[in-house]
C-alpha cells in the first residue's frame, strides 16, 4: 500500500488523482510551476513542491525536477496523469531505475503503442481489426501512388511518431497525391523529429468509438464498453459519451473481448484506451493510448466504478475490484469539456476568473481547478474544466445537460460553453447522428455567433 | 467530532509556536500517532529560517477542510517581522528541487558561513538532486549576509538559500 503519491501534473487531472488518493488515505504530492504556486491541485495535495519556471520544458516536463521532487518528499509512486509524461517510455524507466512505482503500464508497452505502426502490427498480430492501409512506413511517392491504386482513395497520409490528431494529410485522388505525400513528411519532420509516414484508407463517415481497457498486469483484463467521442474540432475532442448512441450491446460484447483479450495477451498493466474508426458496422484500429483519457468520466458513471483507484490498487499489485460479469451498464453519461478559448474562433484567453459557480444536484460531477479569482496561466492547454452528467437513459442526460449548463458560471474569461447550449439545440446531436466531420462541418455553416 | 479534533490540534499548534518563541529555537516537527489513521504531524518554524513553502503536512482523520484551518495557525505563530528573503535582492536561491549541503562533504567545514567574503562564482553550497551534486555559485561579489537553510533541508525550485549583498 502506498504511503505516498506524487502526481507529475497540473489542473483538473491533478484533482481527480489527489482526490482518489485521499479517499485511500495515501498522501497526495503535487509538484507545480511558480506560475501554478495557486493553482488548486497544489492548495489541495498534503504536499507541494515547486518543480520549476512556467515553460513545461522546464517543471512539469522536466524529468529530473520530478524524481528529485519524489525523493526530497519521500513519495513510493507517481501518477503521471494525461499528457505531459504519461506515454513517456523514457520517463518510466528512470521511475523506474529510481526505486519508485510508476502508475501505469510498463515502458516497453508504451514504447510500443507509441511508434503508430509498431501498434498497428501488434494489434494486428492480436486480432483486433485494422485500417487497410500500408504495410509499415511509405518510403517514396512510387511506393504511396501504389498504394493508393491498392486500396483506392481517399487516403490518409499519417507521421509514424505522431498521435493525437496530429500530422496527418488527406489525399482525394492520385492527383493530390504527390502534394500531400510531401507536406505530411515535411510536417512530421518538424512536429516529432521523425519524417516516417504510413498511409490508410480514409473512411468518409466514420465515428470515433474508443474502448475502455483495464490490465492487472499480470495476465487479466476486462473491457469496460465504448466511448463516443466524433464531435472533434481540428482532432481534439470536445463532447463524448458512453455508452456510444450507435453500438448495440452484440457489437460492444465482441469487440470489447478482442480488446480486453488482446492487452490480456501481454500482460497490461492498467488503463488503456483501444481507438477505433468505426463506419457500416466495421471497427478499425487506428491507435491505443497507454494512460487514463480525458474522458473517463462517462466511463465511470456508466460502470459505478473510480478507474483512478483502480491504477493505484493495479500499481500496488492488488487485483481489481471488480471482474467483467461485474461491469454491467447503468444509464448514459456524456461531458463536454470546457476551454478557455474565445468563439467563433476556438483563440485561447488565458485571465482571471471573476466568478465561477459550479452546477449541482442530481447526476452532475463538475472536474475543474477553477475557483473565484483563479488566473489562468498563458503556459499550459486551455482545458479549464470537465462537466459530466448521467441519467438512466440518453434523453435525461441531454436534458440535464441543458440544465447543468444553465447553471453553470464561468465569468471573467472567454470560454466555450456557449458552444454546448447551441450543439444541444440540433436534431443530430439530441438523435445522435453525428460522424467524425460533423462539428467541423457545423461550425462552417456560422452557426456560433 | 471535527471541531473538538480542530480545537486540539490548533492549541497544539500554538502551544509548539510558545515553546518555540520562548527558547529561541528555529524548529520544532512532531509527529504523534492518537490512534489507527489519527495522527498529527507538524512543523512549527521561525519564517526567516524556512527554506520556501518546504513540506508542512497536518495530518488528520477529519476530511480535508481541518486542513486549511490548522494551517493558518501555523503561519500566524511564527514571527512575521521580515519580508520575504526570495524577494530580497541579494538572495540567492534554488535552481532547482533537491536536498542541500552546506560542507563539501560531512566532515568538512561549511563552505560560507555568515560573514565571509564571496566572490562571484565561488561554491555557496550543494543542492542535491538523482544523486547528483550541484554546486551553487555566487551570482555576485559580496558578503555572506544571511543563511536560510539548513544542512540536509529539502529545497524546492526558487526557494531561497541565502542572501549576498
Amino acid at each position: 500500500m502506498f504511503e505516498k503519491i506524487l502526481i507529475a501534473n497540473r489542473g483538473e487531472i491533478a484533482l481527480r488523482v489527489i482526490r482518489a488518493a485521499r479517499e485511500m488515505g495515501i498522501c497526495s504530492v503535487a509538484v507545480h510551476s511558480t506560475a501554478d504556486a495557486d493553482a488548486m491541485h497544489v492548495r489541495m495535495a498534503d504536499e507541494s513542491v515547486c518543480i520549476g519556471p512556467p515553460p513545461g520544458t522546464e517543471s512539469y516536463l522536466h524529468i529530473p525536477s520530478i524524481i528529485a521532487a519524489a525523493e526530497v518528499t519521500g513519495a513510493q509512486a507517481i501518477h503521471p496523469g494525461y499528457g505531459f509524461l504519461s506515454e513517456n517510455a523514457g520517463f518510466v524507466q528512470i521511475v523506474e531505475d529510481h526505486g519508485l512505482t510508476f502508475i501505469g503500464p510498463t515502458a516497453e508497452h508504451i514504447r510500443v503503442m507509441g511508434d503508430k505502426i509498431t501498434a498497428k502490427d501488434t494489434m494486428k498480430a492480436l486480432g483486433v481489426p485494422c485500417v487497410p492501409g500500408s504495410d509499415g512506413g511509405v518510403p517514396d511517392l512510387a511506393e504511396a501512388k501504389k498504394i493508393g491504386r491498392e486500396f483506392g482513395y481517399p487516403v490518409i497520409i499519417k507521421a509514424t511518431a505522431g498521435g493525437g490528431g496530429r500530422g496527418m494529410k488527406v489525399a482525394n485522388s492520385e492527383a493530390e497525391m504527390e502534394r500531400a505525400f510531401q507536406t505530411a513528411r515535411a510536417e512530421a519532420k518538424a512536429a516529432f523529429g521523425n519524417d516516417e509516414v504510413y498511409i490508410e484508407k480514409y473512411l468518409t463517415t466514420p465515428r470515433h468509438i474508443e474502448i475502455q481497457v483495464f490490465g492487472d498486469g499480470k495476465g487479466g483484463a476486462v473491457h469496460l464498453g465504448e466511448r463516443d467521442c466524433s464531435l472533434q474540432r481540428r482532432h481534439q475532442k470536445v463532447f463524448e459519451e458512453a455508452p456510444g448512441p450507435c453500438i448495440s450491446p452484440e457489437e460492444r460484447a465482441a469487440i470489447g473481448k478482442t480488446c480486453a483479450e488482446a492487452v490480456a495477451k501481454i500482460n497490461y498493466a492498467g488503463a488503456g484506451t483501444i481507438e477505433f474508426l468505426y463506419e457500416k458496422g466495421e471497427f478499425y484500429f487506428i491507435e491505443m493510448n497507454t494512460r487514463l483519457q480525458v474522458e473517463h468520466p462517462v466511463t465511470e458513471a456508466i460502470f459505478g466504478v473510480d478507474l483512478v483507484r483502480e491504477q493505484i490498487r493495479v500499481a500496488e499489485g492488488l487485483p481489481m475490484s471488480f471482474t467483467q460479469d461485474d461491469l454491467t451498464i447503468n444509464g448514459h453519461a456524456i461531458e463536454v469539456r470546457l476551454n478557455a478559448e474565445k468563439l467563433p474562433d476556438f483563440a485561447p484567453r488565458p485571465g482571471k476568473i471573476t466568478a465561477f459557480h459550479a452546477p449541482g444536484g442530481l447526476g452532475v460531477r463538475m472536474d475543474s481547478a477553477l475557483y473565484d479569482g483563479y488566473v489562468i496561466p498563458p503556459y499550459y492547454d486551455s482545458l479549464i474544466g470537465k462537466l459530466i452528467v448521467h441519467g438512466r437513459d440518453r434523453a435525461e442526460a441531454l436534458a440535464r445537460l441543458d440544465r447543468a449548463l444553465g447553471e453553470l458560471i464561468i465569468d471573467g474569461v472567454e470560454n466555450t460553453v456557449p458552444l454546448f447550449a447551441a450543439l444541444l439545440q440540433e436534431p443530430e446531436i439530441q438523435s445522435g447522428d453525428y460522424n467524425i466531420h460533423w462539428l467541423e462541418h457545423w461550425l462552417k455553416l456560422g452557426k456560433l455567433g | 467530532m471535527t471541531n473538538k479534533t480542530t480545537e486540539a490540534d490548533v492549541a497544539f499548534i500554538k502551544a509548539l509556536a510558545e515553546l518555540l518563541r520562548e527558547n529561541d529555537l528555529t524548529e520544532i516537527q512532531v509527529k504523534r500517532d492518537y490512534g489507527e489513521d489519527d495522527s498529527i504531524n507538524v512543523r512549527v518554524s521561525k519564517k526567516v529560517e524556512v527554506a520556501a513553502p518546504a513540506p508542512s503536512a497536518v495530518h488528520v482523520a477529519a476530511p480535508a477542510p481541518a486542513a486549511p484551518a490548522a494551517a493558518a495557525p501555523v503561519a500566524a505563530a511564527a514571527p512575521a517581522t521580515d519580508e520575504d528573503p526570495a524577494q530580497h535582492p541579494g538572495a540567492v536561491t534554488s535552481p532547482m528541487v533537491g536536498t542541500v549541503y552546506l560542507q563539501p562533504e560531512p566532515s568538512a567545514p561549511a563552505f560560507v558561513k555568515v560573514g565571509d567574503s564571496v566572490s562571484e562564482g565561488d561554491t555557496l553550497l550543494i543542492v542535491e538532486a538523482m544523486k547528483t551534486m550541484n554546486q551553487i555559485p555566487a551570482p555576485r561579489s559580496g558578503t555572506v549576509k544571511r543563511i536560510l537553510v539548513e544542512d540536509k533541508a529539502a529545497v524546492e525550485y526558487g526557494a531561497p538559500l541565502m542572501i549576498i549583498e
